[in-house]
């Protein structure tokens, strides 16, 4: 039976009309009420809002803290992405190249904390780096590295460096599943063959695996560098609320404290604007920067 | 078998999802207006006869007081029970009116889309996170109540402008809200660790500096605490009296206005020179950068520390918390000079009426009905905090607190302690870049004068913006 025309596209309509409607009223209609927004000068909670044109860009240009919580966003961008890239490519390779018998243990268990919520993770890390009942500290004791305990979460210097941890420690498992996935893919036989030319398992790795899952790490750097830049919010929030002197704050906890704390509620809109377009800028050098032939053999 | 099995499976499944769902938005909704609304709708039912009379049927020329009236109460540390008692009481003293309850922790960000649309409860009570009476009173939300307050009265007769422990706040000589309760923030320590370690209650800065050496040697700890991610606690709690008593309301005005030059005055470098020595002498939690409200108390129960500057509601929150044998006490934050009284800058938890209330006749009959003794005993004896009326005997009361009992006698008595108002809270604006500076302080980071610099610059930042 040949489909009509009319039919095709009553069809389509079908499946695109009820997302598009989705999009534009959850998506498209914040994105652009932010843009609106960012131009008047509003408490967030009164009736009356002064249009004040750019004025709320100028303020963003000259205000001291900007140009930290940015740095603060890309330092937990750049560590993260090492930190899980490595980590989770190692465990991947280990777990589906090593034939360990208890795999599918270790798979669980490093899955485990991307089923809780960042939440949960930020308060047990809270306890974690407690200074005076905390594990790190307790520990650092224990081995006779008293000199190295501190309060962690409460240093101007530490604090920051000390939220990379639980971050990637909540970061492992999912872009662990994502890469094993990518090696269960590649034939076997291009390890045979390697093995026959002589490749040591270092050389496989680098020549076979890695070109092979490249699509996979392209895809986890792309996505752990949006979700921290649009979710460390959540864990700087929990843990140390941007503080101690806004040594930990990122450009999401910062909206939210101009937004709902301080009350500037156009001026939260307008960071929230220069997120979107650090985001969009970052992603795109990424791409550009990430973009490889494809490889097969 | 397999099919059907899964096929069980997955609708199990959803059931499961469907029924955690259901719990999790059920009793959401329900605290919001509970018993209080069908109660009072049948009383309306009784004696109006129209219990759908909403909002139209109020105050209809006569002077009649009726119709609906919403209020708005954050419910924090000092728990709802006071406002139960009193609503229920104005319910039977106004059988026409039928009050409708917004309350809960949560309540100033639920509300906030009922403001924002001009559509606000008749009264509200500011107080908690999310909420600002300057912010309110900047957005032209509050009704101006200078003309109507000199007519109020209290049981006695008394004009209730003369009968408040601490004054209303002043924006720029207009009245916006009527302050209910006095909170205080103060300084408090475990009576019976100092017993035990025979520690000297401090009266003055000196004393105060000298009892923290003493329990920095007999105690092997960092004396004194606070929440580093709150750090407005310390700078309301110490701060504030500290100007006060240095400088009296006059500084303390120019500390919250931002005025040009307040930091660098002398009271105001000494006081931070002594904040910078309390730092340098180790008596102060090295650990508090991190610190939330929560955690900090926490480690003054379990003796972590032996100071902490709090309000009133402190023995309330952490009632469940607190170990058997500790025993609340509570001074003024002896931040004065030897010699001087201590000082005590209200904290004040107002009542006002919104610009737009649909019902302001009731509104005004409500909160005229809430300032009277009795009900100010009677908050005491819920809450185990102060009312802002004076003349309230509690020493007979045997419902209220010994601690209260105390600060309620030093309150009152203008020999051992100075009470100074503030004009209006500071404006978030300028408070949050002066907290960001006082952490660093309090860790160590920089030194007094560092600060004073840096809270100069905010200041003339904050009035820059203003203009």
């Amino acid at each position: 039976m040949v489909q009509s025309k009319k039919q095709k596209y009553i069809f389509l309509a079908f499946c695109l009309v009820p997302t598009f409607i989705m999009f534009a009223i959850f998506t498209l209609y914040p994105l652009f009420s932010g843009l609106y927004y960012s131009l008047f000068e509003w408490s967030g909670a009164s009736q009356t809002r002064e249009f004040v044109g750019l004025d709320n860009y100028v303020k963003l240009f000259n205000d001291g803290i900007i140009p930290k919580t940015i740095w603060h966003d890309y330092f937990l961008v750049i560590t993260k992405v090492f930190g899980i890239m490595v980590m989770a490519l190692f465990i991947a390779v280990a777990l589906t190249q090593l034939k360990i018998k208890e795999a599918p243990f270790y798979r669980i268990i490093f899955f485990f904390p991307n089923i809780m919520s960042v939440v949960v993770i930020g308060i047990l890390w809270m306890f974690i780096y407690n200074p005076n009942l905390g594990l790190v500290n307790s520990g650092l004791e224990a081995i006779g590295l008293e000199e190295w305990t501190r309060p962690w979460l409460g240093s101007e210097t530490w604090a920051l460096p000390s939220l990379v941890l639980p971050s990637i420690w909540a970061g492992i498992g999912l872009f662990m599943l994502l890469l094993m996935g990518g090696i269960a893919n590649i034939s076997k036989s291009n390890y045979e063959a390697a093995e026959i030319d002589g490749a040591s398992e270092w050389q496989q790795f680098w020549h076979v695996t890695l070109p092979l899952i490249w699509p996979q790490i392209k895809i986890s750097i792309l996505y752990i560098v949006i979700t921290t830049l649009n979710g460390s919010f959540i864990i700087v929030q929990v843990m140390t609320g941007g503080g101690p002197n806004n040594s930990t704050h990122v450009m999401g906890s910062y909206l939210y404290q101009q937004a709902f704390t301080q009350y500037n509620f156009g001026y939260g809109a307008t960071i929230g604007v220069m997120i979107l377009v650090l985001s969009l800028v970052t992603v795109l050098i990424l791409q550009f920067l990430l973009r490889r032939e494809k490889v097969e053999y | 078998m397999n099919r059907l099995f899964k096929g069980h499976f997955l609708l199990m499944i959803m059931a499961i999802a469907i029924l955690v769902f259901a719990a999790a938005c059920a009793p959401d909704e329900a605290p919001i207006d509970d018993g209080s609304d069908s109660d009072s709708t049948e009383e309306n039912g009784d004696s109006n006869g129209d219990s759908d009379s909403d909002s139209e049927g109020e105050a209809s020329g006569d002077g009649e007081i009726s119709g609906e009236l919403e209020i708005q109460y954050f419910v924090g540390g000092y728990g709802d029970s006071w406002w139960k008692e009193v609503i229920s009481d104005f319910e039977a003293e106004y059988p026409d009116v039928e009050v409708v309850e917004h309350a809960g922790a949560s309540i100033n960000e639920e509300m906030r889309s009922r403001w924002v649309s001009g559509n606000p409860p008749d009264v509200v009570y500011i107080d908690g996170a999310g909420s600002s009476e300057t912010q309110m009173v900047e957005d032209g939300q509050l009704m101006n109540l200078t003309d109507w307050a000199g007519e109020i009265e209290l049981e006695d007769g008394s004009p209730i402008l003369d009968s408040f422990i601490a004054e209303p706040s002043d924006f720029d000589g207009e009245l916006y809200s009527l302050p209910l309760v006095f909170d205080a923030w103060g300084t408090w320590y475990d009576m019976a660790l100092f017993d035990e370690g025979g520690y000297e209650v401090p009266s003055d800065f000196e004393s105060f500096m000298s009892t923290m050496g003493d329990i920095q040697e007999g105690e092997g700890i960092e004396p004194f605490v606070t929440t580093g991610q709150h750090p407005y606690y310390f700078s309301r709690g110490m701060l504030y009296p500290a100007f006060a008593a240095y400088g009296g309301n006059e500084l303390l005005a120019d500390i919250i206005q931002g005025a040009d030059g307040a930091w660098e005055t002398d009271e105001a470098v000494e006081i931070m020179q002594g904040v910078e020595d309390m730092v340098e002498a180790g008596y102060v939690d090295s650990g508090l950068g991190a610190l939330n409200h929560t955690q900090s108390q926490m480690n003054f129960l379990l003796h972590e520390n032996a100071f902490i500057p709090v309000g009133f509601w402190l023995p309330n929150e952490m009632e469940g918390d607190t170990p058997e044998d500790f025993e609340y006490g509570f001074i003024p934050s002896p931040m004065n000079p030897e010699g001087e009284p201590m000082a005590i800058v209200p904290d004040l938890r107002p009542l006002a009426i919104a610009e737009e209330a649909d019902n302001p006749e009731a509104a005004k009959a409500f909160v005229e009905f809430v300032f009277t003794r009795e009900y100010a005993q009677l908050f005491s004896e819920h809450t185990g905090a102060i009312m802002n009326i004076e003349g309230v005997d509690l020493s007979e009361n045997p419902n209220v607190p010994e601690y209260l009992i105390e600060a309620n006698e030093m309150i009152n008595d203008p020999e051992q302690v100075q009470i100074y108002y503030k004009p209006h809270p500071m404006s978030a604006d300028l408070e949050t870049p002066l907290s960001d500076s006082l952490v660093s302080l309090l860790l160590g980071n920089i030194t007094a004068e560092e600060f004073i610099e840096e809270a100069e610059e905010a200041a003339e930042e904050y009035r820059d913006e203003e203009e």
